[in-house]
């Protein structure tokens, strides 16, 4: 089983991203859990085709039994999704949500029960606390792949991201898999995000378009694998399913 | 509210739990916290400070560690002491702060291990649960790591386990246990972890049977089951009561399965006679005075214990509804407020409700006359 974690500055693309690259993964015949740790629990609404899944937390909240298919939904191409959830917004700690979520899955055999091949861990933003650095713990991902695109505010999160994994080396974390450039056509993109990968001897494994498909696909609540599994933006995503199986295999 | 305390104090914590396990088992044990845990560990939860040291430590967490997330000066002063004290093995212990800071004890203890060579393990505690998960996973994490593979197993022999001052405080508690198996015919190959060092734990996978005498020891006991598939008996040696925990053991061995002596015990669920606390002591009491009544337990991790005659109880209210038909109640002091009007309190304190309040009347339990106690009790 594969472990890897997606990290990035928020709104830069992780859940289409993930979701997509989850698609990829199942394509290719592979059994894929993808898991959004994000207290706004949206990281698999393109899998799910409208239907609703409880969060853990909010079955946690709600103080009453449930069981681990409570916390699952099968969606498109048998990926089984699930959405960590969080406090109420405003109160409590999403990062100990996180944890909480985290437990509450390997403590309910998540993982035995499934067999997935690949889980993907979808993670908010920064590593802002302890809680949001859960996944890649020892145990959890094994590789931790950032997105980012070429504007500062993006690169600055993806650089905290990897000092962050830097810090954690002697901890078994998870080890950097790469940076992921979700493009955003600004200039010297591609110069600036290869700079930033290369500060951390690191390397850009993808680099995906900026394409209209992508939101075109959000509203038909699908992923563009699904929803236009011929186009150009498809086969991006392909691309980077393969290399990130070609990074996996290689680290 | 239905779960509050307004009135009767809740239970001795899960650290002090993993503390008072650990004790005596030559290793080092780090709170980390600012103070709390350790003063209520320290003034309240254990006994034997007066006869025995022991490497217990706080960390000293600082207000502004715990908001940086500043993990080092734990790990700095922990492998500072350990490399000074040489404890045989270092156990981590979480509390609310680091616990809500979501702390990576597990990549902690690595850290430590390393710079160490010493076994490094973490207790999963957060402060918010009783001593039993607390006391329970700690030996249990003892039967994992330190309990080695044996040649072949002893007849007769047995291991005692789930033995702390915190269900057995009076003094000569483990002493009185040890006897009282041993007169009948047992030989005690460890008691856990009261009186033996973690060298004869270590060979713990030689007895033939396991005697778990309060639920702190089930973790262990099912360690211990699946790693060497030694069988264990759930139930306390006490009065009249011994006879047929011994019988149980003998059968245990004999069959390889699992006993659970206490579900034989006298039932009559409208009696009005009440035992509150540890399930297998208190089960074993009034087993032992031959009295058909009701177990309430208000201890976690004690699920598999429960049956007819044992049942669950969460919180004050809760136990006042269910004690409100009650003529006799056998349980530490501090539950006579809760008490309905009339009915009368059998006082055996308990170390893990009211800490050193009775301690100067606390009672040896495997020396208690059950039959003057029945005697007390009747209706």
């Amino acid at each position: 089983m594969k472990k890897l974690a997606f990290y990035g500055k928020g709104g830069i693309g992780k859940s289409t991203t993930v979701s997509n690259l989850a698609v990829a993964f199942a394509e290719r015949g592979l059994k894929v859990m993808q898991i959004g740790c994000d207290p706004k629990a949206d990281s698999t609404l393109a899998l799910r085709g409208g239907a609703p899944l409880t969060s853990v937390l909010d079955l946690v909240r709600a103080k009453q039994p449930f069981d681990l298919q409570d916390m699952v939904r099968i969606g498109y191409k048998d990926i089984v999704c699930v959405e960590a959830g969080g406090p109420t917004p405003g109160s409590g700690c999403a990062g100990r949500g996180i944890i909480t979520a985290l437990d509450k899955l390997r403590d309910y055999g998540a993982y035995e029960t499934y067999h997935p091949d690949i889980v993907l861990y979808d993670v908010l933003g920064d590593v802002v606390c302890g809680g949001f650095s859960m996944p890649m713990r020892g145990g959890y991902a094994d590789q931790v792949y950032i997105l980012t695109s070429g504007e500062n505010m993006a690169i600055h999160a993806a650089a905290n991201i990897a000092m962050a994994l830097e810090n954690f080396k002697d901890r078994g974390y998870a080890k950097l898999g790469g940076f992921i450039l979700n493009r955003r056509n600004v200039k010297n993109e591609d110069a600036k995000v290869q700079e930033l990968s290369e500060d951390f001897k690191s390397q850009v494994i993808a680099s995906l378009p900026h394409s209209e498909l992508v939101t075109d696909a959000e509203e038909l609540g699908k992923t563009v694998l699904e929803a236009f599994p011929n186009s150009d933006m498809a086969e991006a995503y392909r691309n980077l399913a393969a290399a990130v199986l070609r990074e996996d295999a290689v680290c | 509210m239905n779960t509050s305390y307004r009135i009767i104090p809740c239970y001795t914590g899960d650290v002090s739990g993993v503390c008072s396990a650990l004790f005596e088992l030559g290793g080092m044990v780090v709170i980390h916290d600012p103070s709390g845990c350790n003063s209520t560990y320290n003034t309240h939860d254990e006994t034997r400070w007066y006869d025995h040291d022991s490497l217990i430590f706080i960390s000293g967490l600082a207000e502004i560690d715990a908001v940086f997330g500043n993990d080092q000066k734990l790990i700095d002063d922990t492998v500072d002491a350990a490399l000074n004290l040489h404890p045989k093995f270092i156990t981590l212990v979480n509390s609310p702060i680091p616990y809500l800071n979501g702390t990576d004890f597990e990549a902690i203890c690595r850290i430590i291990e390393s710079r160490t060579c010493i076994p490094t393990f973490y207790i999963p505690t957060n402060g918010m649960h009783d001593y039993v998960p607390g006391a329970g996973a700690a030996l249990a994490e003892i039967a994992k790591r330190f309990v080695s593979v044996p040649e072949g197993k002893k007849p007769g022999s047995v291991n005692l386990l789930g033995v702390t001052p915190l269900d057995f405080a009076a003094d000569g508690s483990a002493e009185s246990l040890r006897e009282t198996v041993e007169r009948a015919g047992f030989s005690v190959h460890s008691c856990w972890a009261m009186g033996d060092s973690l060298e004869t734990l270590s060979h713990s996978g030689e007895a033939a049977v396991n005697l778990v005498v309060s639920a702190m020891g089930l973790p262990a006991a099912k360690v211990l089951r699946e790693r060497f598939g030694t069988p264990y008996v759930a139930g306390t040696p006490l009065g009249s009561f011994s006879e047929t925990v011994f019988a149980s053991m003998r059968r245990a061995t004999e069959t390889g399965e699992n006993q659970f002596p206490l579900l034989e015990r006298l039932n009559q669920t409208d009696s009005g006679i009440f035992a509150i606390g540890e399930p297998i002591t208190m089960g074993s009491v009034l087993a032992a005075m031959e009295l058909p009544g009701t177990v309430l337990c208000p201890l976690e991790h004690c699920e598999s214990l429960l049956n007819k005659n044992t049942l669950a109880v969460v919180g004050e209210e809760e136990a006042e509804t269910m004690l409100k038909n009650a003529k006799v109640v056998i349980a530490d002091p501090l539950y006579r407020p809760i008490l309905p009007k009339g009915a009368k309190l059998i006082e055996l304190p308990h170390e893990a409700f009211s800490g050193r309040c009775f301690r100067k009347t606390m009672k040896n339990l495997f020396t208690i006359d059950y039959d003057a106690l029945r005697k007390e009790a009747s209706l």
